[in-house]
């Protein structure tokens, strides 16, 4: 039986930039750590999917 | 949750959606189940650059009155500007690319008087304008036009008489001004600010003045030896360079703002171990000029970013950019395959990228790079 691998979210940067230089860090993103980055993954391809049907 | 686009890559792709404001990158699968059929793209690899810029910095112009003493463009108030139709035509072109948001800067934008045309033109092949502005000369009814953009940001390198030490004249009046005009008619309106050695231990009032005025940002900006930059001695200290991060972070914690650092402190922040895994995921990366990012000149000369001046073609002429983007920029993206100690050894390095290429490879403000150099035996001087 071949299980079906649902798609993932690899990354999300949030808002725009307006700089010369990209983004690089955000801050406030990044302190939230390993766990909130698996966890918000999850929840966008989930609206990803809901807005694609 | 909105999609407003999205393009192939060879990983999957990346949606932009509009609310909220978002770039999402994600895997092959998720592309199929959002409806998009297979790319060619996908046949490769999933490591490699990517198909086009994301973003795309566009210096419209080397024209300012206000003379910053340390303006990375060299800007003086009859410097070059890139004319409204050769932007127009380069913007057509990002937009076949499939880059999603330009950053309009200068010198200063707003002296333009096509500059809102310009924007227009951007929101009309559906790339999303975003400024940079001194706010010198905004008034009411150009806050009101600066509606076509997504995030507008005012320089601000200090509060009260740290603006006028910072830049070298008296603008903080002007700025703030400026601020409570655009956060009146929308709400992503933030500050850059440059740290600089000087500006360093104030930047926290800029901080307090980002949440005073209820903005939605401060991002700050790395101080960079380029254009009138490089004749100051304002680059980090050593000790600053290491404090940077532990900063940014009380900065979120004490005033509940949104605080962003550009991608030549990405060494600093690396520096302290932060999740890789984390990093990865909010696009947390040193060095992407030439991958992520891209810079249009107002001579023409498209650059891997808007800080340095060798320039891999000439945005003027017709499939140049593209041609440019299949085939150079070799000195941003091979760093990492052949990156020399302490960049080799470094678990950090596929995302840091050796840090910003403006100062130097690898990065001499990055700590890991200034402990090795330090360890270094001294060279022997023949006597």
């Amino acid at each position: 039986m071949k299980l079906f691998r649902r798609g993932r979210v690899l990354q999300a940067t949030f808002g725009c930039n307006p700089n010369s230089s990209s983004l690089g860090v955000d801050v406030t993103f990044l302190l939230f750590g390993a766990a909130f980055a698996s966890a918000l993954a999850v929840v966008l391809g989930a609206l990803l999917r809901r807005e694609a049907r | 949750m909105k999609i407003a686009r999205a393009r192939p890559e060879r990983f999957g792709g990346i949606v932009e959606v509009e609310s909220p404001r978002a770039l999402l990158h994600v895997d092959r699968q998720m592309m199929r189940e959002l409806g998009y059929s297979d790319s060619p793209l996908w046949q490769l690899p999933p490591e490699g650059p990517l198909s086009a810029p994301r973003e795309v910095h566009v210096v419209l112009s080397r024209r300012c009155a206000a003379g910053c003493r340390g303006c990375y463009v060299d800007a003086t108030p009859s410097g070059a500007a890139l004319p409204f139709e050769d932007a127009c035509r380069i913007l057509d072109e990002l937009a076949a690319m499939g880059v999603f948001h330009v950053a309009l800067g200068g010198g200063e934008a707003l002296e333009l008087d096509y500059l809102f045309a310009v924007a227009a033109h951007a929101r009309r092949v559906g790339i999303t304008p975003n400024l940079t502005t001194s706010g010198l000369g905004l008034d009411a009814a150009a806050a009101e036009k600066c509606r076509v953009f997504g995030q507008i940001n005012v320089s601000v390198d200090g509060v009260g008489a740290a603006y006028a030490a910072a830049r070298g004249f008296d603008g903080f009046r002007h700025a703030e001004r400026a601020l409570r005009l655009l956060r009146a008619v929308k709400r992503e309106v933030g500050v850059n600010c440059v740290v600089s050695r000087s500006s360093f231990p104030r930047v926290p009032e800029v901080a307090r003045l980002v949440r005073k005025l209820r903005l939605n940002e401060l991002e700050l900006l790395r101080f960079k030896p380029v254009g009138r930059g490089a004749r100051l001695d304002e680059e980090l200290t050593p000790a600053q360079c290491r404090n940077l991060w532990p900063m940014a972070r009380r900065l979120v914690w004490r005033e509940r703002i949104r605080v962003k650092l550009d991608c030549s402190f990405a060494p600093m922040v690396f520096w302290h171990r932060p999740s890789a895994k984390a990093a990865a995921f909010f696009g947390v990366q040193g060095c992407v000029g030439g991958d992520v990012l891209a810079a249009v000149q107002p001579e023409g000369a498209f650059t891997g970013c808007s800080f340095t001046a060798r320039p891999a073609a000439d945005a003027r002429i017709p499939g140049a950019m593209a041609e440019a983007w299949r085939s150079g920029f070799s000195e941003f993206r091979d760093y990492a395959a052949h990156a020399p100690e302490p960049c080799a050894s470094c678990e950090y390095l596929r995302l840091c990228n050796g840090g910003c290429r403006a100062v130097g490879t690898p990065d001499p403000g990055c700590p890991r790079v200034q402990e090795h150099r330090s360890r270094l035996p001294l060279p022997v001087v023949a006597g």
